[in-house]
């Protein structure tokens, strides 16, 4: 297969979503967009493996693979921007089985995914360099990753001994994955005798898509995470350390920071020069997420609670219907913020 | 042998020095501000690495671009260097205020001129004692250099906070009037200059005129599969870029990649290193790549789209032969280029009727903290609001504290006249560029007239007017192809213990 993957995985979101939603849904989910509104749709539609594995995606890209759909009837639009998958797209999706990134877990990873194969690359080709007896340019440039990296070294008692378990662990994690999705993995690193290839370079050699040898990557590296969290890969746990699965983003930590001193909102805005709404998605993204946040503070109890009777008794999740059956006495943002806490209580 | 070598061997692992090297450090050493323009790979960054040794306190170097400010950490501490930091904004803050605390610990500090404008980061850069305040790619500077970059305009100011300690600017490409811009900019007093030739005998020159964009593509395709390699093809576009490393790597050409700022991190690192190691031919990129990448045996350096500025390309073309060997310059040129050019050229000047627009809407209270809101709300690309702050910086000291609808009127005109002087200088360079390219005689003698010079000795391949034969640079042997790639568990085993034997491998 050397195209068609972006169409694999959008036919699956589309499944899904069962035409009630518009590819910039399919969009924001892949993209890993932090709304309210996006984090209900991971779990209502039961999407959140895919929340943020693809963050260069584009619009373009999505229409385009709507289109493939539609042209080789596997899709075909119901609105506007919005498709379900015909008999024929059903059943090509099942027969492509085998395309299924099933140990792919955007949610819970998405965020520590970069880090963790930074520090997994780096100490790879950091061993491999030194059982060659040579010096190197390392391959990551962070230096947050440097320093761990050198630290973790350090505490090691024998460089040789982790080489030996790094080696057994991932020979052993590998064979759990398909033989292409191990390839994959093994010439994206880097050691002392070659210089790991870009996803591009691997998919020129096994003439695949470049996003399906992305995702059969990331497959691996999430695989590695989950047994490391299961306590059966005990070097990659170590790797893990201090990478919290589910993290907030940086501007939303910082916002969180502020909170915590006691600044408002208004005042956030005006510290950090950023715009009223932008701390305002920050809030609505730390009540998502943070288990013990309170949004007392910004919506009184009275109007969540109806907020969220409406939000039922109406059985949906548009913002602006249930603004206009509260007659309107609701900002979007206190509706965001019920809603986003309610969707953090199933996913925490 | 004396100190300065000693110190050169022990160090950097060098016997002697390359020419120009020892006059500036000596300068340098003797407290004098220096201005030092050497040809690219001649080994500027030893001028301030060297005296760092010798000098008390901490050597202070700013620099442009934070791969480069890495490269150059990351060289020192491979040579055993610890007492080394690099200040940029990609750095984490926590880290970053830690290592603030123990500043004066370190020989050398590395910044971006933005780091520069931190208040907290000044305040701890005069609790260390600087004893060279040093600006790479120091032409910069100069709104007439080639890579104008307004924030290093505040380099003079933020020198003078430091008490002024000596300065050295290094630059490998600088015209006179650029150079004069450096000195006046950074206040250098009396200041010594060290200017060598921008000539690189070792590398060939020449222009092929093609037919039409398909020619030119075909022509670049066919040299670039007969030429000896390691090489580097420049193109104006990310697109283009990506489209002929297919095509050439199709082509037979060998192991191709291609290079450019829309690419991740981890992406550019990778292809860069690639590169490095011998793994790669050829890197299809735009001028992203290059700065940095220090690798002595590039063969060859294509342009296939003509550069704004003849600065630019001496600089782009500059990265071939650093080893000395012979090297080859080819640039590919066809109807149309210019145009092309321009508009690449022009793209960081904002539409005027933009700028008109945006001048009107302007808060009234701007002058007083509110623009940098203003210019980043204004729908601006990133370069563009390099050059708006800038000239606005410039226009903003007649403005009046309010800002009523004639003093914006005002204000636009003179951005609007700025930015139109700006135009002008720039088709002026495009078109020194386009004079080069048609040029009949030397382009040796012609590129080292630019820079203020007269050529004194021409090497024997010289250029494509004197009479240049580019095939001693083809080759008939094949590229070798990618080397074979193993299965994964034996790929992953000799990643680990490769350079054991088995049997001790197994214990």
């Amino acid at each position: 297969m050397r195209h068609g993957y972006a169409s694999f995985l959008l036919a699956h979101c589309l499944r899904r979503l069962n035409g009630e939603r518009t590819l910039a849904a399919v969009y924001h989910l892949l993209s890993g967009k932090k709304s309210a509104q996006t984090l209900q749709d991971c779990k209502w539609f039961q999407l959140a493996p895919f929340f943020g594995t693809w963050k260069d995606v584009t619009m373009d890209r999505l229409e385009e693979a709507a289109l493939v759909l539609v042209r080789k009837q596997r899709a075909a639009p119901v609105h506007d921007r919005t498709y379900i998958l015909t008999e024929k797209g059903r059943h090509w999706l099942d027969e492509q089985a085998a395309w299924f990134p099933r140990y792919v877990n955007g949610w819970r990873y998405h965020e520590i995914e970069p880090l963790f194969w930074q520090r997994l690359s780096l100490i790879g080709q950091t061993l491999s360099n030194l059982s060659h007896g040579q010096r190197f340019i390392p391959i990551c440039r962070d230096e947050r990753t440097l320093l761990w990296v050198k630290q973790y070294l350090l505490d090691k008692r024998s460089r040789q001994t982790l080489a030996r378990a790094l080696y057994d662990e991932l020979t052993r994690l590998l064979a759990a994955v398909s033989e292409e999705a191990a390839t994959v993995f093994v010439l994206r690193l880097t050691s002392a005798r070659r210089i790991g290839w870009t996803a591009e370079q691997i998919a020129a050699w096994l003439q695949k898509d470049v996003l399906y040898v992305q995702f059969q990557f990331r497959n691996v590296l999430h695989y590695m995470m989950a047994e490391a969290e299961a306590g059966r890969a005990p070097v990659m746990a170590e790797l893990m350390a201090g990478l919290a699965p589910v993290q907030l983003t940086q501007s939303a930590q910082k916002t969180y920071e502020w909170l915590q001193k006691g600044k408002t909102i208004d005042e956030i805005a005006a510290l950090r020069r950023l715009k009223k709404s932008t701390i305002e998605d920050h809030v609505v993204e730390l009540a998502a997420n943070v288990p013990d946040f309170s949004i007392a503070p910004f919506v009184a109890a009275e109007r969540a609670a109806a907020i969220q009777a409406a939000a039922r008794a109406l059985g949906t999740r548009k913002l602006k219907r249930i603004r206009e059956a509260l007659g309107g006495i609701a900002s979007y943002f206190e509706i965001r913020l019920v809603l986003a806490k309610e969707v953090g209580r199933w996913m925490n | 042998m004396d100190e300065l070598t000693k110190t050169l061997h022990e160090r950097f692992g060098h016997a002697s020095f390359r020419p120009g090297q020892r006059d500036v450090i000596e300068d340098v050493l003797s407290g004098r501000d220096v201005l030092a323009m050497l040809p690219t790979g001649s080994g500027k960054s030893l001028c301030y690495q060297l005296p760092a040794y010798f000098l008390p306190g901490s050597v202070l170097i700013v620099s442009p671009l934070v791969s480069l400010m890495e490269d150059q950490v990351e060289q020192l501490r491979r040579r055993g260097e610890k007492r080394v930091v690099a200040f940029h904004s990609l750095l984490d803050a926590e880290e970053k205020w830690h290592a603030l605390t123990s500043l004066p610990d370190f020989r050398f500090i590395y910044a971006s001129p933005e780091m520069l404008q931190s208040e907290t980061f000044l305040a701890a850069l005069r609790r260390v004692r600087v004893s060279l305040f040093v600006v790479d790619e120091a032409h910069c500077i100069s709104q007439w250099g080639y890579d104008f970059r307004p924030d290093f305009l505040k380099l003079g100011a933020v020198r003078h906070a430091l008490g002024s300690p000596p300065c050295l600017a290094l630059t490998a490409t600088a015209t006179p009037e650029v150079q004069e811009d450096i000195i006046r900019t950074l206040g250098m007093e009396r200041a010594r200059r060290h200017i060598y030739s921008v000539d690189r005998p070792n590398i060939a020159l020449a222009v092929e005129r093609c037919l039409s964009v398909e020619d030119k593509a075909a022509r670049l395709a066919e040299c670039a599969k007969r030429l000896r390699g390691p090489g580097i093809v420049y193109f104006s576009s990310r697109q283009w870029a990506e489209e002929m490393a297919r095509r050439l790597a199709q082509n037979g050409a060998g192991r191709v990649a291609y290079y450019h700022a829309g690419m991740d991190g981890e992406q550019r690192l990778l292809v860069q290193q690639q590169f490095l190691y011998d793994e790669l031919d050829i890197v299809c990129c735009t001028s992203a790549f290059g700065m940095g990448v220090d690798k002595g045996n590039v063969r060859f350096v294509l342009h296939f789209h003509m550069p704004a500025q003849l600065e630019a390309y001496v600089q782009e073309i500059g990265r071939a032969g650093r080893d000395g060997a012979p090297s080859l310059a080819v640039l590919f040129y066809a109807d149309g280029d210019r145009a092309i050019a321009q508009a690449v050229a022009e793209a960081e000047l904002p539409d005027s009727a933009a700028l008109r627009e945006w001048c009107r809407r302007l808060p009234e209270d701007a002058v007083r903290g509110g623009w940098r809101a203003a210019v980043d709300a204004g729908g601006f690309t990133d370069i563009q609001k390099r050059l708006l702050a800038y000239f606005l910086e410039w226009g903003q000291t007649a403005a009046p504290e309010q800002l009523t609808a004639a003093a914006k009127e005002r204000l636009y005109e003179r951005m609007a006249a700025a930015i139109e002087a700006r135009r002008r200088w720039k088709r002026k360079k495009l078109r020194e560029m386009e004079e080069w390219v048609h040029a009949f005689s030397c382009r040796r003698a012609a590129i080292v007239r630019a820079f203020g010079e007269e050529l004194s000795d021409k090497p024997d391949a010289c250029c494509d007017n004197c009479g240049l034969e580019t095939d001693r640079f083809m080759t008939d042997g094949r590229r070798p192809e990618a080397a074979p790639v193993r299965p994964w568990r034996e790929e992953l085993w000799h990643m680990f213990f490769g350079g054991r034997r088995h049997d001790e491998a197994a214990k």
